[in-house]
């Protein structure tokens, strides 16, 4: 099979079917609309609600985006603190696995009472539920170097800093990479809940539209939201691609 | 073979003696409290069992999309408000209201009353915060009347933290529950009921699905019938039912309970109610919420009113 058919055609006739049958089912009543609007009213919504969707979008897409780069930021500097000594690790390391257990729609309406409403809750929820991946996989990184290099950097007598950005560093970016799209998923998840309190962007909607028993446009906001999403992550993935392709066996293919 | 027989007469006598009760389950869209008092006793009190059917009655919570479970026949039942069922029915949803518990709506918005507010159009004059469900017709209707020039409208968290953590701030609660709970953390609330402003759905409702009320109109009249004797015993004595709602429900203490069921007596008993009978609906309220609903145009059509309820 051609690449191309394979790429783009396949996927393609997959959801044309799905979409088809969706609305089908839908259509002739197996279904309520009630309970899972079909496509064609979802693409109506889209459009007749778009001006409040795009206005929401952007302020979502803000609001991830700010906690995606604090994620990345704190996530991989508090990992690197981490690891420059043992105590601090050993000392802060099982938290770090804890605190991604945290049930962040629970805790939600407190970030409302300490932050405030608005983008400050849903900038903190995000951050809180997509730091951790990036700690823990920064430092598994980090403790994997090649024990080989670790040896030659020793006898070579670099120092701490030459070892960390020559050798630590490179050597854990593809577990960092891992750990952004992780990130990049659980930034949208947490922003959304933290929307929902906060009262701003697709979030809110959701929770409006919900109220008023609009299931078409919940889905719609719905839909927007997992693109927001997927687009953070294939991004990701591009990056990963343009850093990794030369060295690393894991990008050494094409996407 | 002789025993079988037996065993089969047997069991026919026991059916005639005990005709297997018909199974229903109603969902509610709130964790136990007073405002479902009489459908508790009800049950407990055998009233339902008496009328031919068992109650299974599903707690709720935040968000449980009552009208879907019902629409779906996840439940056959379930308790939803008017103005929910006009935007469901306007979605497709086929459900139609067979019982309305309160006449007056409880929605109610709390402020401190040091602020001295002395009516509803007061909340909104002044400078504050207000915390409500904004996809809730009843805030649309507000703005509307009243305007948001002077107030900000942030999403309602649940509880009453938001009201005790703020003095400037007005939060929606039932006035059979908040307001009680926050005298009790020492507030001091000044309550106003959403109905003066003149939006008053019929809260708290019971809905079934319409093909399921055309199949079984004698189901639905012994239904309602069963339901006014658990309201009108839980009106005159709440204990029993509230000492269950307590054990199912302990976030909220049993002096609430007792005092909840006590405030809403009048919002369920009213001039009408005692010409017409508890639950009763009236086609002009229907018709005018519809109108209403409209008019925020939060829907785009409405049903003749009579095909909201029976």
């Amino acid at each position: 099979m051609k690449p191309m058919v394979r790429k783009v055609v396949l996927p393609l006739i997959a959801f044309v079917a799905i979409v088809s049958i969706w609305e089908m089912v839908v259509r002739v009543k197996w279904i309520s609309s009630f309970i899972l609007p079909e496509p064609s009213a979802i693409l109506n919504s889209l459009i007749e609600d778009r001006e409040e969707l795009w206005g929401a979008l952007k302020t979502t897409t803000f609001s991830v985006g700010v906690s995606f780069v604090l994620s990345l930021a704190l996530g991989i500097s508090s990992a690197i603190i981490l690891f420059t000594s043992e105590t601090v690790l050993f000392a802060f390391y099982p938290y770090t696995i804890f605190f991604q257990t945290v049930p962040i729609i629970a805790i939600a309406p407190l970030l409302v009472i300490w932050f405030g409403y608005g983008i400050p809750a849903v900038v903190a929820s995000g951050f809180i539920v997509s730091v951790f991946p990036v700690v823990a996989s920064t430092l598994t990184g980090l403790l994997s170097a090649d024990p080989n290099l670790k040896d030659l950097f020793k006898l070579y007598r670099a120092s701490r800093w030459q070892s960390l950005v020559k050798l630590y560093l490179p050597s854990s970016l593809p577990f960092i990479m891992n750990g952004l799209r992780i990130c990049g998923g659980l930034a949208v998840i947490g922003a959304i809940v933290g929307e929902f309190l906060g009262g701003v962007g697709v979030g809110s909607i959701i929770d409006v539209a919900r109220a008023q028993q609009r299931i078409d446009k919940v889905f719609a906001a719905v839909l927007l939201a997992s693109l927001l999403g997927l687009l953070l992550i294939k991004t990701i993935d591009l990056v990963s691609y343009l850093l990794l392709r030369n060295w690393h066996p894991s990008e050494a293919k094409d996407l | 073979m002789k025993k079988i027989s037996m065993l089969m007469a047997f069991i026919s006598l026991l059916a005639l003696a005990d005709p297997q009760p018909v199974k229903l389950r109603l969902a509610l869209n709130w964790k136990p409290e007073p405002e479902f008092g009489g459908f508790y006793d009800a049950s407990l009190n055998g009233i339902y069992k008496k009328e031919g059917m068992e109650i299974e009655i599903l707690p709720g919570g935040v968000g449980t999309p009552v009208i879907q479970m019902v629409e779906a026949g996840k439940v056959e039942m379930g308790i939803s408000n008017s103005d929910e069922v006009i935007l469901g029915r306007s979605q497709g949803a086929e459900v139609v209201s067979i019982y309305a518990v309160y006449q007056t709506s409880p929605m109610a918005l709390l402020t401190h009353s040091e602020r001295g507010f002395k009516e509803l159009k007061d909340v909104f004059e002044n400078p504050g915060t207000i915390a409500a469900e904004r996809g809730l017709p009843y805030i649309r209707f507000c703005e509307k009347k009243y305007g948001f020039k002077n107030v900000k409208v942030v999403p309602f968290l649940g509880g009453i933290t938001q009201f005790l953590s703020d003095k400037k701030m007005t939060q929606q609660g039932f006035i059979t529950a908040e307001p009680i709970l926050a005298k009790k953390q020492g507030a001091n609330p000044k309550t106003f009921l959403i109905a003066d402003s003149g939006y008053n759905p019929y809260l708290t409702v019971v809905i079934v699905r319409k093909d399921f009320a055309v199949k079984n109109p004698e189901l639905v009249k012994k239904f309602v019938k069963a339901t006014q004797e658990g309201w009108r015993n839980y009106l005159k004595n709440p204990a029993l039912a509230n000492k269950t709602m307590v054990s199912l429900n302990p976030t909220m203490d049993p002096e609430t309970f007792q005092e909840g069921a006590k405030a809403q007596i009048p919002l369920i008993e009213t001039a009408e109610t005692k010409k017409f009978g508890l639950g009763y609906q009236s086609k002009e309220r229907w018709k005018e919420l519809a109108s209403q609903l409209l008019e925020l145009k939060v829907i785009k059509t409405t049903f003749p009113a009579e095909t909201y309820y029976q």
